[in-house]
């Protein structure tokens, strides 16, 4: 069965530092996207695994099936307990572990996949997501990444406190939201013989994906997401904007309020009057709805995400570039 | 009128003809018209009879049903109709101001009173009632015990008298019998003023139900009818002695047979009429109350003297009888009787035909004793006058054979105009300063032709309006156009002598109305040469007269220079211009449209001129696009089109719209303003020829500015029917005029002319579309060319940057166009900057530069003005932060640096625009410079 590497830090430090993952979830969690993901869907699946000493190893996985709007009595927590307890009868893993998940060139930092993960977390500490970015893997290099909320983010979301204030008091950035987990494939001996022998079958040009000059495609793509992304983090500043002008202008109301009945009291007070009964000036001056942040922070990652996605792209890009001139040059 | 003819009375011969004339109509229009005839006076009066009836109706009905809700001692249903009944009172009130109270609103009060007092009192009775019935028992009690308080005095002087009102009652409950009887009853009634309100209403019905019969009868019945409303008349209005008599009569005129009442009125005609003159005199002196209205029947009843003893002799048909016998008829006595029969007109009652009639009559009579033209002119404005009055309603549309009579009568006048030469007429001369008799001088006569034909004009309109367009009766209607085209010809000759310039300026209008929309088809053949030649001879007479287009200009011209309205001359210039598009005459229409700056302000017209002003402006686009300027020709018709009403803008048409924007009567104003149909244009043709030159504009321009983040749109519909086009999941081949165009566009889209030209004209399109056109051939031949063009264009920003060069005769191939114009195309679009690309001279090539921004690039190129825009909003997020630490203790200051650094701010984004712009231009020279 499945081999297991690195350690996973003992119970009071949560950090995950590794991951084993088995060369068999790799390949289950690829067909599932080849059968039923295509374009923008996205397919999703649940990990099974154990922890073993500070290393957390996925061993099996299975997808949740795809379900239309119509079968709506379709209860997929009921599914995956039939699973689970199905696994557990043939003697397989059955621990729940986390889940996996497609993306679409790169997008996958969204509110949904906070709150599952959130919840995942929450109930199963030691819970990873995994992102497979099937079209990066097209090209030729396995993109396979594991995440996991970082313990101030969990605390936010515990919290529920998404408001300008409270995300402040966390001090929180778009770079301390998730953290990646590293990951190690292992195969089994079998498998690596499999492996071995079909790279041996397959043709030259098989083999040579990584080699594909073509690059406009995917980086339109890319910033046409990117720029969708940017629009909606334009709306929110907007929002926020609106929303601190507000803001200052009623604690300005309320600044003068309170100046005015100051004088007054003072007045009142050098001809000997009682002074003016205090009032609930909150409820005079009834604070804006602060708008939340939460999502400006998400997307603010998701921004950083396509970036990063561009920029590995690029520079892998240059270097077959530089690589074809060179050859070019040499051929000549 | 008279009292001379009231009792003279031998013009019997008018009644009875128009009694003849009537009879086509329907019996019971003639009877009541005629009835209405004879005394318009008593109409007038009935009118105030009416709503008083209607309101005493009202109330008699509900006094009824409390009766019988007291008899069967309902009292919930007798407190329910009570409180009607009070409202109802108080809704007549006006009525009761002038007559008094009602005595039998007085009885009832009293009955039920006491009725209720007795109820009240029966404890037995009370207990015995449900619970609802006591309880309105004790509040009606309450009620009308307030209530009556306000009568006390009517009350007491009915309880003085119950017994009449009680016989009056038992009357009143079998109304339907006889009349003579409650006639009768009437008469013993003498000196209760409560007997006479209630009295009037059973009179009227007694009238009405007289008339039933006697209509039945014969047509002469309306006499008696008539003779019967009289005496109604007078007896509602007063309690007399005299009265009674009078009624008492009556009722034995009615019982006997009919012919003794005519005959005995025909006989005794002068002596009744003297009789009633008394009973009138007597009625003045004895009621104040009621002295106006009795006046005004005095009159009346003198007026109705006369026609009824005219009608009392149905079979006389002389003519001359109009006049008494042995009067010499001379000019002033024929102006005497006109002005009479023009007395009754616009009143409520006159039987408009009979008036008619009666006029033509007096022609006749006058031209039979020579009394002159003038006379005769005059009576004749009249008759086309009373013509036009023949239908009250301004809305409604004239019947097609009077309208033929009216005309008739206009070419008659007008034959009498041209052969006397002396005959002055005019809207200003003075009724007493025309001169009718004297022949030795010339003829004044009041009276305007030109209101006349403008009116038979309008007339003709609005009966082409109200004609089904798809019917012969459309198609017999419209041949009449003709006769008003000749009718106003002869009148413009006419006025052209005579009449002052603001006369001839709105004749001018009138006949340039007539012309402007129509093709000259005899000018068209001659221009296009010798064809006109062979035609036979027939169709050379045709020929002789002058092109609408010299006599568009000269009244044109005419109205230009003379005109003083504003609006003659706008509608002037708009039929010009239109003229001008409809025959291809382009720059002349564009030039005049533009110089007459009706663009700028024809949002002040009236809602007619601005349809005028619509349909000019789809003319001069059609005409644009035949001409070839596909431009001016989307120019033209983009207003109109975009806003997707083009029927109600042009005036073709109501668009269904909620009952909630538009009332009734808006919707009548609407559509009076229609266009007839035969004045139609074609509307697929206008939406046709808008949507090719979109076509023509817009996929050329799309293929140029593909990745342009900002792109506007030429034409929004156009891209409507793209977008419908691509909506739909299958497509066939195309079946509408717009899927035509859509299929079109797609094929444009790839450069591929061929099939867009397949799709723009073909079999079902000519038929559809092009064949309207009057020049059909040369407009094809011109789209064809267009669609070569525009094809190539949209060709070479398509696919340009998959070439690095392409022979222009390769060009000129694909797009079957001679190499010149390939050249001319292309170095246009080099000298635009449309297209970035160099000619090779020696090899007749073009070299593509390849400057143009990739995809990615432009992509890129949006993403960094967007960031900008992000940037610039995260700075103020941030200067508000500044600025509330700034200025929290210190306003002034904080709103000066706010100030400032909103200026910096501006200042920023202009660079940054700046910056933008350099970075293109930097981007292309460089890549120019790598070249």
């Amino acid at each position: 069965k499945g081999g297991k590497k690195k350690k996973k830090p003992s119970n009071n430090k949560p950090l995950m530092q590794t991951k084993n993952e088995h060369k068999s979830v790799v390949l289950k969690i690829i067909k599932h996207y080849q059968e039923e993901g295509q374009g923008s869907e996205v397919v999703q699946g649940v990990l099974l695994g154990l922890v073993v000493e500070d290393r957390l190893e996925i061993t099996n996985c299975f997808p949740f099936p795809q379900h239309t709007e119509d079968d709506a009595d379709f209860d997929e927590v009921q599914y995956q307990m039939e699973m689970m307890r199905s696994l557990r009868h043939v003697n397989i893993d059955h621990l729940h572990v986390g889940w996996y998940q497609s993306t679409y060139y790169g997008s996958f930092v969204s509110r949904a996949l906070l709150d599952s993960q959130f919840s995942y977390q929450h109930a199963i500490e030691e819970s990873v997501v995994l992102i497979y970015d099937p079209i990066k893997t097209a090209q030729g290099s396995l993109s396979l990444k594991a995440y996991r909320l970082t313990p101030k983010l969990m605390e936010i979301c515990k919290e529920k406190d998404f408001t300008p204030e409270g995300l402040k008091k966390a001090n929180i950035g778009f770079e301390h939201m998730f953290e990646e987990v590293p990951i190690v494939i292992k195969n089994s001996h079998l498998i690596s013989v499999l492996m071995w022998e079909l790279e041996d079958k397959s043709t030259v040009a098989d083999k040579h994906e990584l080699l594909n000059l073509s690059s406009s495609n995917h980086l339109e793509k890319s910033l046409q997401l990117l720029m969708d992304r940017v629009d909606d983090m334009s709306q929110d500043i907007v929002k926020y904007n609106t929303y601190s002008r507000n803001l200052s202008k009623q604690q300005q109301q309320k600044h003068q309020y309170l100046q005015r009945r100051q004088q007054e009291n003072a007045q009142r007070q050098s001809r000997g009057e009682p002074p003016l009964p205090e009032e609930d000036i909150t409820k005079m001056f009834k604070p804006p709805q602060p708008p939340p942040r939460m999502d400006t922070l998400l997307i603010a990652g998701q921004i950083n995400n396509y970036c990063q996605n561009v920029k590995e792209f690029t520079s892998q890009t240059l270097g077959k570039l530089f690589m074809a001139e060179a050859l070019q040059g040499h051929n000549n | 009128m008279s009292r001379f003819f009231a009792t003279g009375s031998d013009s019997e011969s008018e009644e009875s003809s128009s009694a003849d004339e009537i009879t086509p109509k329907a019996p019971g229009t003639t009877f009541k018209q005629s009835l209405l005839l004879s005394d318009d006076e008593e109409d007038t009066k009935r009118v105030v009879r009416s709503a008083k009836d209607k309101r005493f109706e009202e109330l008699t009905n509900l006094i009824k049903t409390i009766r019988n809700a007291m008899k069967i001692r309902d009292m919930a249903k007798c407190l329910e109709e009570f409180e009607q009944l009070c409202r109802a009172f108080l809704k007549s009130k006006t009525i009761v101001d002038k007559e008094g109270v009602p005595p039998f609103y007085i009885r009832l009060l009293a009955d039920l009173e006491d009725y209720l007092n007795q109820l009240w009192e029966d404890k037995e009775g009370k207990k015995k009632m449900n619970k609802n019935n006591a309880k309105a028992l004790s509040t009606l009690r309450q009620k009308i015990r307030k209530y009556n308080r306000d009568y006390e005095t009517e009350i007491a002087a009915y309880k003085e008298n119950p017994q009449e009102s009680a016989d009056e009652e038992e009357e009143k409950e079998p109304e339907e019998s006889g009349s003579s009887s409650e006639s009768e009853g009437e008469a013993g009634d003498e000196g209760v003023t409560a007997k006479v309100f209630l009295k009037k209403k059973p009179a009227a019905e007694a009238t009405s139900e007289a008339s039933k019969f006697l209509k039945s009868a014969k047509g002469s019945g309306d006499e008696s009818s008539s003779s019967d409303e009289d005496d109604d008349d007078g007896e509602w209005g007063s309690d007399t002695v005299g009265s009674g008599s009078e009624s008492s009569d009556d009722g034995e005129g009615k019982s006997a047979s009919l012919a003794v009442v005519f005959l005995k009125k025909a006989q005794e005609g002068e002596k009744t009429s003297e009789k009633k003159k008394d009973v009138r005199k007597k009625r003045h002196k004895k009621k104040e109350r009621l002295e106006e209205e009795a006046e005004e029947e005095g009159g009346e009843e003198a007026e109705g003297g006369w026609e009824k003893v005219k009608g009392g002799v149905p079979l006389v048909k002389e003519k001359p009888k109009m006049f008494a016998k042995g009067t010499e008829i001379n000019t002033a006595v024929v102006v005497k009787k006109l002005n009479e029969i023009l007395q009754a007109r616009g009143k409520k009652g006159t039987d408009r035909a009979a008036q008619i009639e009666l006029l033509h009559a007096l022609a006749a009579i006058s031209q039979e004793n020579n009394l002159g033209q003038g006379i005769l002119v005059k009576i004749k404005f009249n008759i086309i006058a009373s013509l036009y009055d023949y239908n009250p309603n301004l809305a409604a549309f004239m019947k097609a054979d009077m309208w033929k009579k009216c005309l008739d009568c206009i070419d008659e006048l007008l034959d009498i105009l041209f052969d006397n030469n002396n005959i002055f007429i005019g809207e200003n001369i003075a009724e007493d300063s025309e001169n009718l008799g004297i022949s030795d001088q010339p003829f004044r006569v009041r009276g305007c032709i030109l209101t006349l034909v403008e009116r038979m004009d309008e007339e003709f309109t609005k009966i082409m309006q109200n004609t089904d367009p798809h019917s012969q009766e459309y198609v017999d209607n419209l041949k009449d156009e003709g006769r008003v085209c000749g009718i106003i010809d002869r009148l413009l000759s006419y006025l052209e002598t005579k009449g002052s310039t603001e006369e001839i300026c709105r004749i001018y209008l009138r006949r340039i109305l007539h012309t402007y929309y129509k093709f000259d088809y005899k000018a068209h053949r001659r221009s296009l040469g010798l064809q006109g030649e062979t035609k036979s001879e027939q169709d050379q007479e045709e020929s002789e007269g002058e092109d609408s287009a010299v006599i568009m200009d000269r009244l044109c011209k005419f109205i230009y220079a003379k005109d003083r309205t504003d609006r003659i001359r706008t509608c002037a210039i708009l039929c010009h211009i239109y003229h001008h598009a409809l025959h291809s005459r382009w720059y002349q229409a564009r030039d005049l449209m533009l110089m007459s700056h009706l663009q700028d302000n024809i949002q002040h017209a009236d809602p007619p001129v601005q349809i005028l002003y619509n349909r000019t402006m789809v003319q001069l686009g059609i005409c644009a696009f035949r001409q070839g300027m596909i431009k001016d020709a989307h120019n033209a018709l983009l207003d109109i089109q975009s806003s997707g009403r083009a029927k109600e803008l042009l005036g073709q048409g109501l668009l269904m719209r909620n009952m909630q924007e538009r009332n009734a009567e808006q919707e009548k104003i609407e559509k009076r303003r229609q266009v007839p149909f035969h004045m139609h244009i074609n509307l697929e043709l206008l939406e046709c020829v808008y949507l090719v030159s979109a076509m023509l504009l817009e996929i050329p321009y799309m293929a140029a500015h593909e990745f342009d983040a900002r792109r506007r749109m030429i034409s929004k519909q156009f891209h409507h029917q793209l977008r419908v086009g691509e909506r739909q999941p299958l497509l066939g081949p195309p079946e509408s005029m717009r899927e035509h165009v859509v299929a079109a566009s797609k094929a444009m889209k790839m450069g591929d002319w061929r099939t867009c030209h397949s799709f723009i004209i073909n079999e079902k399109m000519n038929s559809k579309v092009w064949d309207l056109f009057p020049e059909t051939q040369r407009v094809r031949e011109m789209l064809v060319r267009k669609i070569q063009e525009e094809s190539l264009r949209t060709y070479l920003f398509t696919y340009s940057s998959v070439y690095d060069s392409i022979s222009m005769e390769t060009l000129s191939e694909m797009f079957e166009l001679e190499l010149p114009t390939v050249h001319s195309i292309i170095s246009k679009m080099i000298i635009n900057e449309e297209l970035m690309a160099s000619l090779d001279q020696p090899t007749q090539t073009v070299v593509m530069h390849r400057t143009e921004p990739t995809s990615l690039q432009n992509m890129a190129l949006q993403l960094a003005e967007k960031l900008g825009g992000l940037v610039e909003n995260n700075e103020r997020v941030f200067d508000l932060k500044q600025g509330v630490y700034g200025g929290y203790f210190n306003r002034d200051q904080k709103g000066g640096y706010q100030q400032k650094q909103g200026y910096q701010r501006d200042q920023k984004g202009g660079y940054q625009q700046k910056q933008g712009g350099y970075q293109r231009g930097g981007y292309r020279n460089q890549n120019q410079s790598n070249y």
